[in-house]
């Protein structure tokens, strides 16, 4: 059995050169027998499903956005405005501030003066609140779930014993629903019989509420999470440290370099393409907390110090039914994603790996 | 023989693509179509209705899919048919249980006008959420006899904007104390003799000092037990008239915070976990004399019925919270007329049957409420069901409940939620009234 792609190949070079360009039905036929129209059976009917759902689905969000759409009936398409992004992103000088001086939104919420957009009668606040804390979660809980990933991944490469064992174990959190891990993390957290009081009282210091404490909430949910992905990223990176040939380590030693300077200036720097990758897959799990918070709090109010983008963008749509504000938090919220996703395609890009 | 099957394969295979690629192109404009028909077809809809109502099936939806929920609608279906065998329902409970998805439904089926005959929700403001797509049914379903009938709390809750769209089948009552009896006697503290909320906080401080037991019982990983709390300390201390300024926009923010300031002064008695546990885990509490109070909605006591050896009047008991005797602070759930009805008739006459002592009483008596008829015979329900009833129907006013949508349009609702969130992080009664008054505009 000959290549077909071989074959229709160089039928195509023939055919060009026996028949001028200009004749309408061999025109036509070699159409038709290009590789891209004959395979198109194929490629079409998926390209057309992920054209609509997801491509037409985001377009359509934009447009959304800039309607006044809220409550029931159709949106408006005449009249396109970039209003809700101005409530939105109301005062932003004063919410700098408020960010710098590290006061959440919520201590100094008055300062900023919130908008009341022509669609609504009550005044719609800002995102700054629930922007901050979703960046905040997003910086913190990936770079300490790809710090700690690597540790683990190092160690299990180590070739310590039960290494299979260890590897399913840490990456065993992963295969749970944000439900049971919420669930399972405010039992933890439980200041009476809570492990992570126990250990905490174990210390020498009293019982610390954790749950709706303003200033470990956030943190207590980002370490639940990674303790969720951190073996995610132990995995990734114990791919790329067994791709790496033995040779290099070997050389290492032979020159002298200790195990932590071998590492450091040898095989870390290796972890480029690694990192990159397991980083774009755990921000966008932090993007995606939701499922969490709303397990952890009973639904979308999880509080101002925790708010992030999702919950707030379900509080304005499903509870307020404000559909075009949002849509317009979507809309955010996908900006902040393509921020993370872009910069990684493009240096695949132009590194030929795309 | 081998180059012939291959072709004919090959042809099959595009033939399928082909049409694959036809139908998902079909289905796109159909759904196109669709959507257009909705939005300006509403007329031909109800033409068609008309023709064909009596036979239509009712279709109903609500999320009471499990437990004493599950039961009262299943006994109230069972009352109405064998009152109206004629009538068929499409009952569609919308499976997840949670209100929230039910109205997404809903509302995604107005969206593309094709309501339900009818569905479960609150009335009162929680109507304004699909407003204009309800129906008046003065006249016809509230007639006379429901007017009469109805206390003036509960009637005025079946109405959008004065006009009656709504019945309203059973009433939970939200300013309760329970109590375990045993605790509350170990401690020497009689909750009868208790008439503010200030009495309530003393009470607890006897219970901490008397007692082991934590005193009073609240879970705080959600809000919406705090604002409960809240909204009867604020209607026992700024009293009816405070509480109907506050719920229609105007309200002191002095008289708030001094509610939030006893919440606050309460909060050095809840359990040590609060933050941690669910309304279950601390109902439970009481049950197992680790607490003496709860408040709570009277479905708190829908547990304890379920529990051995733990009976109404000897181990638990219930006192109206300090402070609102006169008045019944109310959670309802009611059923709604859509207009552009699938089965118009029908839908009525299910409605006249919620609506009627009879039908009231078969759901309340599994539900554990209360029938919002003051002529219902209640001598089939529990006697914790009719002591309540008898302080229903003995109340000065029913006012609506912020938490349980009655008093406050949804978007209102969402702000106060949002600023109880964070009261629960920080317990700052000031910043907190004010954003609780603010949360009207």
């Amino acid at each position: 059995m000959r290549n077909p792609l071989d074959r229709s190949g160089r039928r195509r070079s023939g055919e060009e050169e026996t028949h001028p360009a200009g004749d309408r039905t061999t025109g036509w036929r070699s159409l038709l027998r290009r590789d891209s129209v004959r395979s198109a059976p194929f490629w079409l009917p998926p390209f057309l499903l992920v054209g609509l759902f997801v491509y037409g689905g985001i377009a359509w969000n934009v447009l959304l956005s800039l309607t006044d759409f809220s409550g029931l009936g159709t949106p408006d398409y005449g009249s396109l405005d970039l209003e809700n992004y101005r409530a939105a992103f109301a005062d932003p000088l004063q919410a700098m501030v408020n960010y710098l001086a590290g006061v959440s939104g919520w201590v100094t919420s008055g300062s900023i003066e919130p908008q009341t957009p022509s669609w609504s009668d009550l005044t719609i606040d800002p995102v700054w609140n629930s922007l901050g804390n979703t960046v905040l979660l997003m910086v913190g809980f990936s770079v300490a779930c790809l710090a700690l990933g690597l540790v683990l991944a190092i160690l299990v490469d180590r070739g310590v014993r039960f290494e299979d064992t260890f590897r399913t174990i840490y990456l065993l959190p992963m295969s749970l629903s944000f439900v049971v891990t919420a669930k399972f993390w405010l039992f933890m957290y439980n200041p009476e019989t809570g492990l992570v009081n126990l250990g905490i009282q174990a210390l020498g210091f009293g019982p610390v509420r954790i749950v709706q404490n303003p200033e470990l909430k956030l943190g207590a949910v980002a370490f639940a999470l990674i303790w969720q992905f951190s073996g995610y990223a132990m995995i990734v990176y114990l791919a790329a440290l067994r791709s790496i040939p033995t040779s290099h380590f070997e050389a290492a030693r032979v020159d002298g370099a200790s195990t932590v300077r071998m590492y450091w200036r040898v095989i870390v720097p290796q972890l480029r393409t690694a990192t990159v990758s397991a980083l774009v897959v755990i921000t966008v799990f932090a993007l995606k907390a939701f499922d969490f918070l709303f397990s952890m709090y009973g639904g979308y109010q999880p509080g101002p110090s925790a708010d992030i983008l999702a919950t707030r963008m379900v509080r304005e749509a499903y509870a307020n039914q404000n559909w075009a504000y949002g849509s317009t938090i979507a809309v955010v919220l996908f900006v902040m994603a393509l921020c993370i996703v872009a910069p990684y395609i493009y240096s695949q890009y132009q590194r030929g790996e795309l | 023989m081998s180059q012939e099957r291959n072709t004919t394969r090959r042809r099959i295979l595009k033939g399928a693509a082909g049409t694959a690629v036809a139908a998902g192109l079909a289905g796109c404009t159909g759904d196109g179509g669709d959507g257009g028909d909705g939005g300006g077809g509403d007329d031909t809809g109800s033409g068609d209705g008309s023709d064909t109502m009596s036979t239509e099936a009712i279709e109903l939806l609500h999320a009471w899919s499990s437990g004493d929920g599950n039961a009262a609608i299943a006994a109230l279906i069972e009352g109405f048919q064998e009152a109206h065998p004629d009538i068929e329902f499409a009952e569609e409970p919308v499976n997840g249980a949670a209100r929230g998805n039910l109205d997404q439904v809903v509302s995604n089926r107005l969206q593309s006008s094709d309501p339900p005959s009818t569905f479960q929700t609150w009335p009162g403001k929680t109507l304004e959420k699909f407003g204009e797509a309800y129906a008046d049914i003065e006249g016809e379903v509230w007639n006379d006899d429901l007017k009469d009938n109805y206390l003036p709390g509960p009637k005025q809750q079946a109405q959008l904007d004065g006009t009656f769209v709504t019945v309203p089948l059973n009433i939970h009552r939200i300013n309760n104390l329970f109590y375990n009896t045993a605790v509350v006697e170990a401690a020497g503290v009689d909750p009868t003799s208790l008439s503010s909320p200030a009495d309530v906080v003393d009470a607890c401080a006897t219970i901490a000092s008397e007692t082991d037991a934590v005193p009073f019982a609240q879970q705080t990983s959600g809000a919406w037990s705090t604002v409960q709390l809240w909204e009867t300390v604020f209607l026992a201390e700024a009293g009816i008239d405070g509480y109907e300024a506050f719920i229609n926009g105007e309200g002191d923010v002095d008289a708030v915070q001094s509610a939030l300031e006893n919440v606050v002064a309460l909060r050095e008695h809840y359990p040590d976990d609060a933050s941690s546990i669910g309304f279950t885990e601390a109902n439970t509490m009481v049950m197992e004399g680790d607490a003496a109070f709860i408040h709570q909605g009277d479905w708190a006591a829908g547990a304890y019925g379920g529990a051995d050896d733990f009976n109404y009047g000897e181990d638990w008991s219930q006192v109206t919270y300090p402070g609102t005797s006169g008045s019944y602070l109310l959670n309802m759930d009611s059923f709604p007329y859509f207009a552009n009805n699938p089965s118009p008739e029908a839908t009525k006459t299910f409605l006249s049957y919620c609506g009627s002592a009879e039908g009231q009483v078969l759901f309340n008596r599994e539900k554990g409420s209360i029938p919002p008829r003051k002529d219902a015979d209640v001598s089939s329900l529990n006697a914790f069901q009719q002591d309540q009833f008898d302080d229903f129907t003995g109340a000065d006013n029913q006012p609506p409940s912020v938490q349980h949508g009655l008093a406050v349009a949804p978007g209102v609702a969402t702000n106060i939620g949002e600023a109880f969130s964070g009261f629960l992080e920080s317990y700052d009664a000031e910043a907190t009234a004010e954003d609780l008054v603010d949360a009207f505009n």
